[in-house]
């Protein structure tokens, strides 16, 4: 078996131009799949992370309710007592903190001119403690001092289509937890660039209490849980489950990826167009390949003549085509990994900044992520392409006449 | 006991019956080999002579398992060919065959030793058991020194000589080679005849080569002679045959030769 490894490996470097040819190809196909690959995976953790920190957190606990019968007012089904829920869940491991909000929907008006709104109401401190900090645009976030003035951030769509700025003064008006339409006057503290048009030209964040007075309720619609790792999502949601159980009013958690509707989306769309590019890489190596070894097997008629005329059975023949062609793909996709991190390392330090994606205002910097499954992915594709593109040839090549073999000039 | 009896006394190894070989060209068939006799025993060192086109590879290739006749059959080692499928040709080929090519047909990207290594790795030989016959082989045929060189580093000569040793290293029953000379200079080709002939004799190995070297002629102790596909003589003890090949006078007609059941002197008895 060495012997013959040791052969399948001086026949790939038999004509070393065509060999590098080779690895240039199907390492360069690697090296498309990883900064493709990478890329996508950076973006996928930087949305991510970005969906997580912009508020979403990692967990949320809702009432059971909440997602069962249809709400007819804001906070109907709110939770009770939130602060215990609040204080049972942040004892437990790698939790860095819970934020309570109540989210609603209103009209807001300046006077002059109205709209409707989709409300947030934060605890600031709480939001703060777990970095979950609104892009301000202009004026500043909401007062962390409790009883404070009654303060609003809004998004810069409300801000341009009201023409208002921060200072001015807003009306908000929302109908209350009894049914009953409710008004408060607050003052604008800062406009915010969520990153998102539609968003932006809806978002309202007010204070706790200030919605507390405006819906007229002690309760909140969810707490926010803000972990120290994405990662440990899994790990404290199975934790926290069982101690909830025990508290008066029946909760549920949600993940995160089970609240991030648009990061399911993205990631679904650009998984589906690297699927596609892999299958390119594939097949443009099969193809390629097929015929690079094809050549190979008509420049060795003869030695295979040979082989076979010296009893050699014709499956170690078929066996050392596609061994030769293995040894290729993997010498290719470490060529590919090598060049791949090399050329990612370069872009990350390049400081390349691609336009705001569709639907965002922000510019989006070019990084590559080192992931190592994708690697792994990445070489078993090319090798198996490789090692699938020998078999026409190695089949040809173990079914040849010996005398006519013997005869081949 | 005369000579005729003594050579029945060794045994058979190749049987060539009325064979005959045909090859497609174009819509009709071109005959290569027709109805040709040939019985060579253990141990004779045979040469298969004859103009181009007179089918001596074709009957090597035929002996030697990498073809099949159209009509006829072979036995080598009492074994019918023509009753064996591919895998036990094969096998046949792998344990009882060396051959040897004009043009010497070594793995380019193995050493010396390993392309003589080669048929014992295929017959599934410990690397103990390689080494040692590998080193015999390799000694026998004179190169040692250069087990560690690649054929682009060794002589016509010396490839050729690596060639006889890959083909003796598993002790075969029977060598067959085609026109070995005839990429050889005179000296290496003279080397290189008195090397098979010396394996011949001390080895009792049983060569079969084709040629229309008349220098390898001259070392031949048995020369079958093919014309246009058929046998048209063969003789035996070589010293004489320079002489007949030239005069072309001892003919002896495929009917004749089809009684005879191995190489004594055809035309001189009859």
């Amino acid at each position: 078996m060495g012997k013959f490894l040791l052969l399948a490996f001086r026949n790939v470097f038999r004509n070393r131009r065509r060999t590098i040819m080779t690895l240039v190809m199907v390492g360069g196909g690697v090296v498309g799949l990883l900064l493709v690959g990478g890329f996508f995976a950076r973006m996928f953790w930087g949305l991510r992370e970005s969906t997580i920190n912009d508020g979403l957190g990692h967990i949320q606990i809702f009432t059971a309710e909440h997602f069962n019968r249809e709400e007819k007012h804001v906070l109907d089904t709110g939770i009770d007592n939130w602060r215990q829920v609040a204080a049972t869940v942040s004892t437990g491991g790698h939790v860095r903190g819970v934020a309570p909000r109540i989210e609603f929907y209103g009209m807001l008006s300046n006077g002059v001119k109205s709209g409707v709104f989709m409300g947030s109401a934060v605890d600031p401190v709480a939001e703060n403690s777990l970095g979950f900090s609104p892009r301000i645009a202009q004026g500043r976030d909401l007062d962390t001092k409790p009883g404070g003035e009654m303060e609003a951030l809004i998004g810069a769509g409300v801000a341009r289509s009201m023409n208002v700025k921060p200072g001015d003064g807003l009306t908000l008006l929302a109908v209350t937890s009894d049914g009953a339409l409710n008004g408060i006057d607050v003052q604008i503290a800062g406009v915010v660039n969520t990153g998102y048009k539609e968003v932006d030209d809806r978002y309202l964040r007010i204070t706790l209490p200030s919605a507390q007075r405006l819906l007229q309720s002690d309760r909140v619609t969810n707490l926010v849980v803000g972990l120290d790792n994405t990662d440990n999502t899994d790990v404290v949601a199975a934790q926290l489950a069982p101690r909830l159980n025990g508290l008066p009013q029946q909760l549920v958690l949600k993940k995160w990826i089970d609240l991030a509707a648009y990061y399911k989306q993205v990631r679904s769309l650009f998984s589906t167009i690297f699927v596609f590019l892999g299958i390119i890489v594939f097949f443009m190596v099969l193809m390629s390949s097929v015929n690079t070894l094809l050549m190979t097997m008509f420049e060795r008629t003869r030695e295979i003549g040979t082989m076979l005329a010296m009893g050699t059975p014709r499956s170690w023949i078929m066996a050392l085509f596609v061994l030769e062609a293995t040894l290729l793909g993997v010498m290719g996709a470490i060529v590919g990994v090598a060049c791949g991190n090399l050329f990612g390392f370069l872009l990350n330090h390049a400081g390349i900044h691609l336009p705001p994606p569709p639907g965002t205002t922000v510019p989006m910097a070019f990084k590559v992520l080192y992931v190592p499954s994708l690697m792994v992915g990445s070489s078993i594709l090319v090798i198996v392409s490789l090692a699938l593109a020998a078999i026409l040839p190695a089949i040809r090549a173990s079914r040849l006449q010996i005398a006519e073999a013997l005869a081949h000039v | 006991m005369n000579e005729l009896a003594a050579v029945d006394e060794i045994a058979e190894l190749v049987s060539v019956e009325s064979v005959t070989r045909r090859f497609p060209l174009d819509h009709n068939y071109v005959s290569a080999l027709d109805d040709v006799n040939l019985h060579v025993h253990s141990g004779e060192f045979l040469a298969i002579a004859g103009p181009s086109g007179s089918g001596k590879s074709t009957l090597l290739n035929l002996i030697g398992c990498i073809d099949k006749p159209t009509s006829g059959r072979i036995l080598i080692d009492g074994v019918d060919t023509s009753t064996l499928n591919s895998a036990r040709m094969t096998a046949l080929r792998r344990e009882k065959i060396g051959f040897v090519f004009q043009t010497f047909n070594l793995i380019p990207v193995f050493t010396a030793a390993e392309n003589v290594e080669f048929p014992l790795l295929v017959q599934g030989f410990s690397s103990s058991v390689r080494r040692e016959r590998v080193a015999e082989a390799l000694e026998s045929v004179g190169l040692s020194a250069r087990a560690n060189h690649r054929p682009d580093l060794l002589s016509g000569g010396e490839r050729q000589r690596i060639a006889v040793a890959r083909a003796i290293v598993h002790r075969p029953a029977l060598v067959l080679a085609d026109e070995p000379t005839a990429n050889l200079d005179t000296r290496n080709a003279t080397q290189l005849i008195d090397l098979m002939h010396d394996l011949n004799r001390r080895l009792g190995l049983t060569f079969i080569f084709s040629t229309h070297d008349q220098r390898l002629l001259e070392h031949t102790d048995r020369i079958v002679r093919l014309t246009d596909g058929r046998v048209v003589s063969d003789t035996q003890s070589g010293g004489a045959h320079n002489a007949e090949f030239q005069s072309d006078e001892i003919m002896v007609t495929q009917a004749q030769m089809k009684g005879s059941s191995h190489g004594q002197v055809l035309a001189s008895s009859l």
